[in-house]
């Protein structure tokens, strides 16, 4: 017998499909999709589909669409070492199709979530949703990159790559009956120790695990903490939109009550300044993106991306709030300013709520809390203080006493939520969020410690202190607190919300004793 | 300036560098890398021999992808092979020949590098005779080129003082098939482990080290039991359905039991004995010093596990053990191969399908230079002994019978002790690095220093290399043709897909030109311009031998996709397995042996202070001394550094956690700023820590200890102690510790010996 055809008896006895570079997959029937079906039992750790993969689609080392992760339990002799091997899992509910601003990703018919490289504008916000932690960044080719399933091999009657290279056939494609798997066998099936509950994502992989694992299996890089991106062009953007909105609710609420009562009204150097806030912070965004110049396709798809409804109300809301700019200078004054200021509010609340929405995701455990929204609109506590400066040069202390005591509401609100995330931090048992703690108080120990001590200076005592000169009749001490608790407040801001960004690692994979998860 | 700001804008995907393209062979293939075409060879780096494509892209390689009709690994490659191509593009290559001059290493023509070598060997021959030039190779030349050399250092230098780094690796099994069977010559095939009911698995980790074997090792899973026996919890037993975790070197010990216990229980095979071994009776009686209770104790496997493990292996219908280096790097390694051998002759498990006892080599081409190298024989599995082999070869090759010498001369370490006692004089390396792999660093270190000239032969810049007088810059694995055969005795046709760069040439080239410095061309290579002119004289001066490659051809070789010897008129598509019912064993009578052989404790045991037992071993990225894996970045970045993995109750009594920094010492040398990887894969009172990196040069720490037969080193087993930054004396011996209980007798003597080498420090 020939060695070729030994091998496709050998291949058609046991149904593997590594080795060869050519599958039979029947055609895909009514309601069914293709996806990977991943043995545990058989995976030796070998890395094999990581490399063939990353020949396969010609990417270097550190863009690794394939990853084995590892890890251990028991105790020696019965301990158990555990591969799993992961590239996409062709998720029913795609959390990065539906992330996506531009719509980039595809669900194609055969049920392979594709990433169109064109429409991509490397926003990352894919990278963030995904709780498997699949899609990754090309800096490169400044857009995300992910695995397509071979998906053109497929077509072409070939072996995806990492099927064709497992040398123990640990790695297979098989049709799945989508409501079946959803509704019957993805609980039983679908998960995996130290992976997200499939029901998340609707995750397709199948996984053939060992039997009596177990409990306690521990990621190889359990203890390898890798600080996630600082983000600071989003660091900025997110707090000075946040200050912006704040402060034109400030805005409305003075044009309100001068209206109505003795209070003078806002002038044109308050809208303004309040305007800049926003319009410097809001391009700043397009600054974390890898293409910046396709920045206005971040608006696509309104219709599942809070990344887009966020960016259109931002827009819309900075827009407005120009406009306003423009009546305060031109003295446009009465009904009409009312009304473009109320709308203005509705969309910049509804723009910060959705900002706040992009990061409560599952995937980063940090993020997703409701406090998050919380924070994103008490941040805005500085606005009050800017204003209060302002009307304090105009010679109004009594609209400085009133700005600043909102200052104090909404500073203490941050600071009961500081506090509060403490606690979040002592209680947690989730290995994420354990790293997370421990990232912030090792890596970030000093900027934590600052934080820690500026958020009460910045948002309650000096506005206090403020307070209190301008009562006791000392404007200039008055100018000394503001100015002060600008400051501090605006750099304790801008710092909390880098940790924000820094200390928020992923679900996603258990990753290597060196490695980690082979991400960032 | 305007393609920065393009790039900044992100205008640029670099679509067309990420995009594939149709292969008509492969298919849907990265259109950066696409082959102009593709090269059908055999993978360079371990002794599986998986059968590959190389894909030539203007004169590069750009791919390596595994032959699916190979019975080897049918498609698939491991890690390393995936990523073969880039070994050659390594920043580390020789490039040109060089010499050393006012201390730094320089670029010479060849015909310099050649005169000044020739020069100086000749001169240190004639003050001090032939044997004071010594060479050490290697298993990774192709057999042509191993025959070449080993002719031209034994008949053209005239000196015997010539070994291999195999016998770092494979000389244990080697000397145990031939004190058993009379031969080398490994029994077995991957299809035998692939339709075994039972594999035992003896130090021996797969998983990492021989990826593709597992592959047949898993097949027909469901009715097939495996037994991994290793000190370690390794990938490989993960796999296993019985996992015996040994106390470390106990293995000997273990096999004799097993002996004991099929022969106490009756089943062994009578006919088989009867007709085809020879003493049996010794045998029985030697057996019964390891009585059920005396292993259990030495080993630490239970009475019962024995009897469980004897009892699947003797009653199963076709068992087969396989082994490593587990085995072999042990100061017991020789009668550790012969006790597995006598299992299996005692119980008729060889020669019939899913039977053998099967090592499993280490190099691309191990089996090459144990057939054809003139190291441990002469060509063609012939004694040095013997006047008739002598006589025979000397005849068949043209030469005198007299140049061919009468006796084996130094092995690897009786070489590197000569150079210390000042006997030898130069020494010639070629593409092996002992300055990473050879046991007690410091020891070898400063030996080498006694040289009057080292000259390094290899295609890249190892650590051995740094230090040498001369560099002889070689072409490696795809730069070349010839054949490589692999452990289950399959010859394989490895071919040229690219040019050496620079300067650098083949091996086989760099010895026939040197050979004519010494004017002993014309001698020993008259008609030989190509790889094939060596092969024909291997195929003739094989023919009749036990390796008998007289019925291949490079053709046939390629077509059948390697032949496993013997292949000739008797079997002309070569022969699975050894020893069948129509093969004789190769001791003069035709019968196997059966060896008497004892366990002894650890020459070096724990003692209080040195309570750990070290096992050194590799990861599946790295291959050797990660000469040609260590520029590989995608495997490279998987494991960067050397770590070492302890067991979490000596991790508490050390005070160190994942990723602190550690140290090893033992009397003969210190390892420092070893990561520390707390694990439950290592017993208390064991530690493990890889061997390929000269960062952390474990080898440091490792004993000149060698098997007094196959002269391997005795790698697996070393008492270290530890210190961490909390604990930085180390921690004293307490009775609970594992790996101490099988040596408690010998600890005295252990403590009084290791206090008087303290002393001599």
């Amino acid at each position: 017998m020939s060695a070729v055809k030994s091998f496709i008896d050998y291949k058609a006895k046991t149904g593997m499909q590594c080795g060869s570079y050519f599958i039979d997959l029947p055609p895909l029937k009514e309601g069914e999709q293709y996806r990977f079906h991943f043995d545990a039992t058989k995976c030796i750790g070998c890395h094999c589909c990581e490399v063939a993969c990353n020949e396969q689609n010609n990417n270097p080392s550190d863009i690794k669409w394939r990853r084995v992760g590892e890890m251990e339990g028991g105790e020696f002799p019965n301990t158990l070492l555990l591969f799993l091997s992961m590239s996409c899992n062709h998720c029913i509910d795609p959390a990065c199709l539906k992330g996506c601003p531009t719509n980039a990703y595809e669900k194609m018919d055969n049920g392979i979530v594709f990433h169109h490289d064109d429409v991509c504008i490397g926003c990352q916000y894919c990278t963030w949703n995904c709780p498997y932690d699949v899609p990754v960044f090309h800096e490169e080719r400044h857009i995300v990159t992910k695995c397509h399933m071979c998906y053109d091999r497929i077509e072409n009657g070939q072996t995806p790559a990492c099927v064709q290279a497992c040398p123990e056939g640990a790695i297979e494609i098989e049709a799945v009956n989508v409501k079946e798997w959803v509704e019957r066998d993805m609980k039983k099936e679908g998960n995996a120790p130290n992976l997200v509950d499939v029901e998340i994502t609707k995750a397709t992989t199948r996984y053939t695990l060992p039997k009596d694992m177990p409990k306690n299996l521990k990621p190889m890089d359990s203890e390898l903490v890798k600080p996630a991106h600082k983000e600071l062009p989003l660091v900025f953007m997110t707090v000075l939109t946040q200050i912006s909105l704040i402060g034109f609710i400030a805005l409305f609420l003075g044009d309100l009550a001068g209206s109505f009562t003795s209070l003078p009204k806002p002038d044109f150097s308050m809208a303004f300044t309040i305007f800049l806030l926003s319009a410097i912070g809001l391009p700043l965004s397009a600054l974390h993106l890898g293409r910046p110049i396709l920045a206005i396709s971040a608006m696509k798809n309104v219709k599942t991306s809070w990344l887009s409804r966020e960016a259109l109300a931002l827009g819309v809301f900075t827009a407005l709030m120009g406009i306003v700019s423009l009546m305060y200078y031109f003295e446009v004054d009465g009904f009409l300013r009312f009304l473009v200021e109320f709308v203005g509010i509705v969309v910049g609340v509804y723009g910060i709520y959705a900002q706040s929405m992009i990061y409560r995701v599952p995937a980063k455990p940090t993020w997703n809390r409701i406090t998050t929204t919380y924070r994103f609109f008490s941040t805005g506590y500085i606005a009050t203080a800017i204003l209060a400066f302002i009307a304090l040069l105009k010679g109004y202390g009594n609209v400085s006493d009133i700005l600043l005591s909102f200052s104090i509401l909404l500073g203490s609100l941050q600071i009961y939520l500081f506090f509060e995330s403490q606690r979040f931090y002592e209680n947690n048992e989730d290995y994420v969020v354990k790293r997370a703690k421990k990232l912030l108080e090792d890596n970030f120990g000093i900027f934590y410690k600052f934080r820690k001590i500026s958020l009460p200076l910045g948002a309650v005592v000096f506005p206090l202190f403020a307070i209190v000169s301008i009562n006791a009749g000392s404007d200039m001490l008055g100018y000394v607190f503001i100015v002060l608790s600008i400051l501090t407040a605006f750099l304790s801001e801008l710092v909390g919300r880098m940790l924000f960004y820094s200390t928020a690692l992923k679900t996603g994979l258990p990753g290597n004793f060196f490695a980690g998860s082979q991400r960032g | 300036m305007i393609e920065k700001i393009k790039d900044f804008l992100g205008l640029d995907i670099k679509e067309d560098k990420y995009a594939l393209v149709d292969d008509p062979i492969f298919g849907k293939i990265a259109k950066a890398k696409k082959p102009d075409f593709w090269v059908k060879s055999t993978c360079g780096y371990c002794g599986v021999g998986c059968g590959l494509y190389i894909g030539v892209k203007e004169g590069k390689a750009t791919y390596t992808k595994g032959d699916p009709a190979h019975d080897v690994n049918m498609g698939t490659l491991c890690p390393k092979g995936l990523s073969e191509h880039y070994m050659l593009y390594a920043d580390n290559r020789t490039l040109n020949p060089k010499i050393r001059k006012e201390g730094k290493l320089r670029d010479v023509s060849w015909e310099e590098a050649f005169s000044f070598t020739a020069e100086k060997f000749k001169e240190i021959q004639s003050k001090y005779g032939n044997r004071a030039v010594a060479v050490i190779s290697t298993g990774q030349l192709l057999t042509e080129e191993f025959y070449a050399l080993g002719k031209f250092v034994q008949l053209g230098l005239q000196t015997n003082n010539y070994d291999g780094n195999t016998t770092l690796c494979m000389a244990s099994a080697v000397s145990g098939y031939k004190q058993s069977f009379g031969s080398d010559g490994p029994t077995g095939s991957y299809e035998d482990i692939a339709k075994a009911e039972v594999v035992f698995v003896i130090g021996a980790n797969l998983a990492d080290n021989h990826p593709i074997i597992v592959h047949h090792l898993m097949k027909n899973r469901k009715n097939k039991k495996i037994v991994v026996i290793d000190p370690r919890r390794s990938k490989t037993s993960q796999l296993a359905d019985i996992y015996v975790p040994i106390k470390p070197r106990a293995d000997l010990a273990l096999l004799n039991g097993l002996a004991y216990i099929i022969w106490e229980q009756g089943w062994y095979d009578e006919k088989f004995i009867k007709n085809k071994t020879d003493g049996w009776r010794e045998f029985v009686k030697h057996i019964q010093n390891y009585k059920p209770g005396e292993v259990a104790h030495i080993s630490g496997v239970s009475t019962k596990e024995l009897y469980h493990l004897a009892k699947l292996y003797a009653t199963s219908e076709k068992s087969l053990i396989c082994w490593t280096m587990g085995v072999n790097q042990s100061a017991l390694g020789t009668d550790t191969v012969s006790a597995i051998n006598n299992l299996a002759i005692m119980t008729g498990k060889i020669g019939k399908e899913g039977c053998a006892p099967f090592s499993i080599t280490g190099q691309c081409n191990a089996m090459g230079t144990r057939e054809f190298g003139f190291t441990s024989s002469i060509p063609g599995y012939r004694k040095f002994e013997s006047d008739r082999d002598r006589a025979e070869f000397a005849s068949l090759i043209g030469v005198e019978e007299s140049l061919i010498p009468k006796e084996r001369g130094y092995k690897y370490a009786q070489i590197v002790e000569a150079i210390e006692r000042g006997e030898i004089k130069a020494l010639w390396v070629v593409c092996t690095n002992p300055l990473v792999s050879f046991p007690d660093q410091n020891r070898l270190r400063k030996a080498l220093k006694k040289l009057d000239i080292l000259v390094v032969q290899d295609a890249f810049m190892s650590d051995t290399a740094q230090i040498a007088d001369v560099i002889f810059a070689a072409a490696t694995w795809g730069e070349k043709e010839g054949c490589y055969t692999n452990s289950e005795r399959r010859c394989n046709k490895a071919n040229k897909a690219v040019n050496p760069p620079a300067l650098s040439k083949s091996d086989l080239d760099i010895v026939l030109e040197f050979s004519e410095y010494f004017g002993v061309r014309d001698l020993l290579f008259k008609d030989i311009k190509e790889p094939k002119d060596v092969f024909e004289e291997i195929r003739r001066i094989s023919k009749g031998r036990f390796c008998d490659y007289s019925g291949m051809s490079y053709e046939k070789i390629e077509r059948m996709g390697g032949i496993q010897w013997p292949c000739n008129e008797k079997y002309p598509d070569g022969c699975v397995r050894l020893y069948g019912d129509d093969m004789p064993f190769n001791h003069d009578d035709g019968k196997a042996r059966f060896i008497c052989a004892d366990w002894r404790p650890l020459e070096e045991g724990v003692c209080e202070s040195l309570p750990f037992v070290l096992n050194t071993g590799r990861t599946v990225e790295h291959f050797h001394t990660r000469t040609k894996t260590g520029s590989i970045k995608i495997l490279d970045d998987l494991a960067p550094e050397a770590w070492i993995d302890i067991n979490p109750k000596d991790a508490k009594k050390l005070e160190v956690k994942n990723y602190d920094r550690i140290s090893l010492s033992t009397p003969r040398g210190r390892v420092d700023n070893l990561v520390v990887r707390v694990t439950e894969l290592v017993a208390p009172g064991s530690v493990f820590v890889p061997f390929h990196y000269s960062s952390q040069l474990i080898n440091s720490l490792t004993n000149s200890l060698f098997d007094p037969v196959s002269g391997e080193p005795n790698y697996k087993q070393t008492a270290v102690q530890l210190h961490s930054a909390k604990v930085p004396q180390g921690i004293k011996l307490k009775d609970e510790i594992l790996g101490a209980i099988g040596y408690m007798k010998e600890r005295e003597k252990e403590q009084s010996g290791v206090k008087e080498r303290e002393m001599n420090e």
